[in-house]
C-alpha cells in the first residue's frame, strides 16, 4: 500500500478553539509569523487600528453617499384627480449616475471595505485570543469615535426637530 | 473540507465538546439562540438610535445652518447660554453613545462567533444558525417600523 500525502498531515494545523498564546502564530500572510510577546503586541496594535479604520471607512462611505446624492430628477405625470380634474403628480428620484466620479469613488471604497472585512474575518479565524480581542476593541473604538459625528449629522439633516 | 453530519464537534472553546445526540441538540439550540440574538441586536441598535434622537433637545442642534455641508459637533454650540442644561444633555448623549458602542462590540463578537460556529462544517450546527437567523429576522424586523 503506497500512497503519498501531498502536504503532510492536515490535523491541528489550524486551531479550532480559542487560545491565548504568542508562539508560532501565523497571521494572514506566509512571511508574517509572530514568535515573541513584542511581536504580538505590535500585531495587536496593527489589528486594532485596522478594525478602527474599517468602522471609519463605513461611516465615511455613508456620508459621502449622502453628500453626493444631490442630483435629483423630477418626473411629472398627469393623473386623474377628484371631480374629473387632472393633477400633476411629481416623482422625485435621488441617485447617482454610473460614470460620475462619486459613484466610481464609492466603488473603489467598496472594494477596499470588502477586502478589509475579509481580512478581519481571517484574523478572527486564527482563534488567537489576543488578536480577537484586538478586533472587537478596535471595532468598538472606531464605532464610538466615528459614529459620534454621524449621529449628529443624521439628527440635523433627517429629522424635523 | 466539506459539510458532515456528525454527533461529535468542538465548538469555539475547549470545554464545549459535543459527543452525544443530546449534547448536539443542546448545542444546536444554543447556536440557534445566538443567531436570534444577533438579529435582535441589529434591530435593537436602530431603535436605540431612533429613541435617542427623538429625545434630544433642540439646544444642541440649534447653532447649525441649513446647509448639509456643515457638520456640527456637540462641543461647538454657543458658549454661555444654558450651560448646566446643555452640559447635562451632552453627558446624556455621551452615555447613550457609549452604550451604543458597547452594543456594537457585542454585535461584532456575536457575529464572529456565529461565523466560527458555521466554520465547524457540522451540518446540524449550520442548520441551527440558518433557522436562528430566520426566526430572529422574522421576530425582530417588524419592530423596526413600529414606534
Amino acid at each position: 500500500m503506497s500512497h503519498s500525502h501531498g502536504g503532510g498531515d492536515m490535523m491541528m494545523m489550524m486551531p479550532m478553539t480559542f487560545y491565548f498564546g504568542f508562539k508560532n502564530v501565523e497571521l494572514l500572510f506566509s512571511g508574517l509569523v509572530i514568535n515573541t510577546a513584542g511581536e504580538m503586541a505590535g500585531a495587536f496594535v496593527a489589528v486594532f487600528l485596522l478594525a478602527m479604520f474599517y468602522e471609519g471607512l463605513k461611516i465615511a462611505r455613508e456620508s459621502l453617499l449622502r453628500k453626493s446624492q444631490v442630483s435629483i430628477r423630477y418626473n411629472s405625470m398627469p393623473v386623474p384627480g377628484p371631480n374629473g380634474t387632472i393633477l400633476m403628480e411629481t416623482h422625485k428620484t435621488v441617485g447617482q449616475q454610473m460614470l460620475s466620479f462619486p459613484h466610481l469613488l464609492q466603488t473603489v471604497l467598496h472594494i477596499i471595505q470588502v477586502v478589509i472585512s475579509y481580512f478581519l474575518m481571517l484574523i478572527f479565524m486564527t482563534y488567537n485570543g489576543y488578536l480577537c480581542i484586538a478586533v472587537a476593541a478596535g471595532a468598538g473604538t472606531g464605532y464610538f469615535l466615528f459614529s459620534w459625528k454621524k449621529a449628529v449629522v443624521v439628527n440635523i439633516t433627517e429629522h424635523c426637530h | 473540507m466539506h459539510f458532515v453530519f456528525s454527533d461529535k464537534v468542538v465548538l469555539l472553546f475547549d470545554f464545549w465538546s459535543v459527543h452525544s445526540p443530546t449534547g448536539m441538540v443542546l448545542s444546536v439550540l444554543v447556536v440557534l439562540l445566538l443567531a436570534v440574538l444577533y438579529e435582535g441586536i441589529k434591530v435593537g441598535k436602530a431603535k436605540l438610535l431612533h429613541q435617542a434622537l427623538g429625545s434630544l433637545p433642540i439646544s444642541i442642534s440649534q447653532p447649525i445652518s441649513i446647509s448639509q455641508q456643515v457638520i456640527a459637533e456637540p462641543d461647538q454650540d454657543s458658549a454661555g447660554s444654558d450651560s448646566p442644561a446643555v452640559g447635562r444633555t451632552r453627558l446624556r448623549w455621551f452615555l447613550y453613545h457609549f452604550g451604543q458602542s458597547l452594543v456594537h462590540v457585542a454585535q461584532v463578537v456575536i457575529g464572529y462567533f456565529v461565523m466560527l460556529a458555521v466554520m465547524s462544517y457540522n451540518t446540524w450546527i449550520f442548520l441551527g444558525v440558518i433557522l436562528g437567523s430566520a426566526v430572529g429576522y422574522y421576530l425582530a424586523y417588524p419592530l423596526l417600523s413600529t414606534g
